[in-house]
C-alpha cells in the first residue's frame, strides 16, 4: 500500500498555454470499485494522463498465515483470498497438496469437485455481470443476478454447511457426500437459472446504452493481454483460447470437455459477453457430470496429519477470474514450507494504468467493472 | 461504433475440440531437449528437474537470468508468465518464475538463487507482466530487483519494517504505536502500556514447522517433553518462551509485562 505523493504538474500543450494537471483519487471507499481499491489518476481536463492503482488494503498475510497451518488446516484459509469462488480456490490448494503426495481423488469425488466449481463460476459471472450493470446505471439486473446466485448458496449451505467460506474440499477428495435428493434439486435449479439466463440475456445484450457504453471501449489486444499476463475471460475476450480447463486438463475435466468460450474483440463488451456464455457451458458442464457421476467413495481416507514428502510443486486451476494458482515447497513436515497463491486479479489489475490512459473519466468505471476484480485476490 | 441495438443472435462458442487429453510423452521431451540446448547456447550448466505434477523446473544462474528469460521468451515461445515467487531458503534466498507456452502448453519453472548481494535482475523487459509481481516479491521477501522502475512496496505499508515471508521475521507485532488512532476521543482512547499489555496478552507463538524448529534453534529436540521448546506445555505468550527473554530485541526485554492500565476506563 504505497502512497502516492505527487504535486500537481503543467503541462504545456500546442498553443503553449499551460493547464494544471489534477490528480483524482477513486477510492478506497467507492462502489464501483468492488472492494477497498484505490486508484490515483492524474487528469488532463476530463482525460487520463496517468493512472497509479494503490492496493494493499486488504492485505491478510494469507501466505504468512498457510505456513503456520497444517495441511489440511490452509484449505479453510484460501476461501478468502478469492472469496467470491471460494470453492475453486479450495480445489486448487487441495489439488496442490494432491500432487506433492502422488495421490489422486477417486473418480466421484472429481466429478462432485467438478459440479461445484461450475455452480461456483456461475455465481461469481452472475455477481460480476450483475455489479457490472450496477455501476454503469442498470439497478434490475442485479436483482435477478442475485436472485438466481441465491439458489447456488442455498445449495452450497446444504452440501457444505455453509454458503461462502465452504470449507467442503479434502486432500484426497471432498468432505460430505451430496444429501439425498440434492441432485433433483440441483436439476430444478439449472432448469430454472436457463430460463433466467435468457430473461437476464433479453434485458441487458442488446440493450442501446449499455452497447454503447462498452462497444469498443477498453480494448486490449492480444499480444498485450499475453505479455501482462491476463487470464481468464478477459484473456479469451481478447481472443486468445487459453483455459486451464481445456489446455492443461486436471481432475474431471479430462473426462468432460469444456468448449471454451472465445470473442475477438477485445472490448468490455467482449468480456461481458464471454461471461454470460460462459455461465450456458457451465451449465452444460454440470448437467453432463451429473448424468455421469459414478459412484464409490468420496475421499481416499488420508490422514489428517499429512506430511507431503519434501519437493514442490504447482498447480494451477481456471477459476472464475483467471488462472489460480497454488506454488507449494514442502519441507517433510506437517506445515507447508512455502504456499504462494497466485491470483488472476493480481495480474488482472495490472492492465489498468495501460487501459485507462487517454480515457475519460466517465469510462473508467465501465472498463473497471469488465476487468471484475476480487480484492480479497488482489491483496491476500 | 455501431450503435445499432444487436438482438441477441450470436455466434455459438465455437465446437467442442479434439480432446487429447493424453499429453505425448515425446512433448516433454522435446522441451527437455530444448531446454538442454538452450543452457548450452547461453552457456552454463543445465540443471532440470521434474517436479511432481510432471512438468520440468530449471535452475537458472543469476547472471543468466534475462538471456534465460529472453531465451525463452523469443525462441521457446514462454509468452505468459504466471507467477514469481521469492522463496527464503534460510542460507539463501531464491525465487520462482512459472511460464506458460500457449502453443504447447507447456508449463515451466524457472528457478534462480539469489546471489549474497540480495539483487537479481528485473525481467521486465522481457515480460510487462512481471512489474506488479516483482514489486510483490521485494515487499514481502525485500529482493531488489535492479532495473525495475518503480520498485516501491505494494501491498505494505510505506513505513512498515522488515519483509514478513522471510523465516527469520518475528511473527509478534512490531508496530503497537503509543499514539492512538484519530477514530476514538483521546480520552477513549487506550493508549501507551495499557494497549501493550493488551496486545501481548492476544498473542499466541507460530508454530514453526519441525525442520524449521531444528534449522533456527540447533539442538533443540522436537519430540518427548521438548517438543514445545523445552516447555512441558506449549507456551501461552510468545514472551515465555526462552529465545525472547532478555536478548534486548522484545519488548520488555524480560522484565513483567506492565498491568494494564484500567485508569482511563
Amino acid at each position: 500500500m504505497a502512497t502516492v505523493n505527487e504535486a500537481p504538474r503543467f503541462q504545456e500543450d500546442a498553443e503553449g498555454m499551460r493547464g494544471e494537471e489534477m490528480i483524482l483519487n477513486m477510492g478506497p471507499q467507492h462502489p464501483s470499485t468492488h472492494g477497498v481499491l484505490r486508484l490515483v489518476m492524474n487528469m488532463e481536463g476530463e482525460t487520463i494522463t496517468r493512472c497509479t492503482p494503490v492496493i494493499g488494503y486488504l492485505h491478510r498475510g494469507m501466505e504468512k498465515v498457510l505456513e503456520n497451518r497444517p495441511y489440511m488446516g490452509g484449505i479453510r484459509y484460501v476461501d478468502n483470498s478469492e472469496y467470491l469462488s471460494p470453492m475453486i480456490c479450495e480445489t486448487a490448494y487441495a489439488g496442490a497438496v494432491e500432487q506433492l503426495m502422488g495421490i489422486s481423488p477417486p473418480r466421484r469425488a472429481q466429478y462432485i469437485r467438478l459440479i461445484v466449481n461450475e455452480m461456483q463460476r456461475i455465481a461469481s459471472h452472475l455477481v460480476a455481470v450483475g455489479t457490472y450493470l450496477l455501476d454503469l446505471g442498470a439497478f434490475t439486473p442485479i436483482l435477478y443476478a442475485f436472485r438466481d446466485r441465491e439458489g447456488i448458496l442455498e445449495l452450497f449451505e446444504e452440501v457444505a454447511g455453509s454458503r461462502f467460506t465452504v470449507n467442503y474440499m479434502r486432500v484426497g477428495g471432498v468432505l460430505h457426500d451430496l444429501p439425498v435428493g440434492w441432485l433433483q434439486r440441483l436439476e430444478t435449479w439449472l432448469d430454472t437459472f436457463e430460463k433466467n439466463w435468457h430473461e437476464l440475456d433479453v434485458l441487458i445484450t442488446g440493450n442501446e446504452i449499455f452497447m454503447t457504453r462498452t462497444q469498443g471501449v477498453g480494448y486490449i489486444d492480444p499480444q498485450e493481454a499475453v505479455a501482462f499476463s491476463l487470464t481468464g475471460p478477459i484473456l479469451r475476450a481478447s481472443g486468445v483460447n487459453w483455459d486451464l480447463r481445456v489446455q492443461r486438463p486436471y481432475d474431471a475435466y479430462r473426462e468432460i470437455a469444456v468448449r471454451p468460450v472465445v470473442r475477438e474483440e477485445g472490448d468490455c463488451f467482449a468480456r461481458y459477453m464471454v461471461r454470460m456464455y460462459e455461465m450456458l457451458e457451465s451449465v452444460r458442464l454440470i448437467r453432463e457430470a451429473m448424468a455421469g457421476l459414478p459412484g464409490g467413495p468420496i475421499n481416499t481416507r488420508t490422514p489428517i496429519a499429512l506430511r507431503p514428502p519434501r519437493g514442490e510443486t504447482y498447480f494451477a486451476v481456471e477459476g472464475s477470474k483467471g488462472e489460480y494458482g497454488i506454488y507449494l515447497v514442502s519441507d517433510g513436515s506437517e506445515y507447508p514450507w512455502r504456499a504462494k497463491i497466485r491470483g488472476a486479479s493480481f495480474s488482472n489489475l495490472f492492465i489498468l494504468p495501460e487501459l485507462l490512459r487517454g480515457n475519460k473519466m466517465a469510462d473508467v468505471v465501465a472498463i473497471l467493472g469488465s476487468i471484475d476484480l476480487v480484492l480479497g485476490e488482489v491483496d491476500r | 461504433m455501431a450503435l445499432e441495438p444487436v438482438q441477441g443472435d450470436f455466434p455459438l462458442p465455437p465446437a467442442p475440440l479434439a480432446h487429447d487429453n493424453a499429453q505425448p510423452a515425446s512433448q516433454g521431451r522435446e522441451l527437455l531437449a530444448l531446454l538442454a540446448t538452450m543452457a548450452r547456447d547461453i552457456g552454463y550448466p543445465s540443471a532440470i528437474r521434474m517436479l511432481p505434477g510432471g512438468f520440468p523446473a530449471s535452475d537458472v544462474p543469476a547472471a543468466a537470468l534475462v538471456a534465460t528469460s529472453r531465451y525463452l521468451h523469443d525462441q521457446l515461445g514462454f509468452h505468459l508468465l504466471s507467477s514469481i515467487a521469492g522463496l527464503d531458503m534460510l542460507d539463501y534466498r531464491q525465487v520462482v518464475y512459472h511460464l506458460n507456452n500457449l502453443e504447447h502448453r507447456w508449463l515451466l519453472e524457472m528457478k534462480v538463487r539469489v546471489p549474497e548481494s540480495n539483487e537479481i535482475d528485473s525481467v521486465i523487459g522481457v515480460w510487462s507482466g512481471a512489474d506488479p509481481l516483482e514489486r510483490e516479491t521485494y515487499d514481502l521477501f525485500g529482493i531488489v530487483f535492479a532495473g525495475h522502475p518503480d520498485l516501491r512496496r505494494i501491498l505494505l505499508d510505506d513505513e512498515f519494517e522488515g519483509f514478513p515471508l522471510l523465516k527469520s521475521f518475528r511473527q509478534t507485532p512490531l508496530a503497537v504505536h503509543d499514539h492512538a488512532t484519530t477514530q476514538v476521543p483521546p480520552e477513549q482512547a487506550i493508549v501507551g502500556a495499557e494497549q501493550r499489555g493488551v496486545g501481548a496478552q492476544r498473542i499466541t507463538p507460530s508454530h514453526l514447522s519441525q525442520v524449521a524448529i531444528e534449522h533456527l534453534h540447533p539442538g533443540v529436540s522436537t519430540f518427548g517433553d521438548d517438543q514445545f521448546h523445552g516447555h512441558e506445555f506449549p507456551p501461552i505468550t510468545w514472551k515465555h518462551r526462552p529465545e525472547y527473554r532478555g536478548t534486548g530485541d522484545n519488548m520488555y526485554n524480560g522484565e513483567e509485562a506492565p498491568t494494564p492500565n484500567t485508569e482511563n476506563k
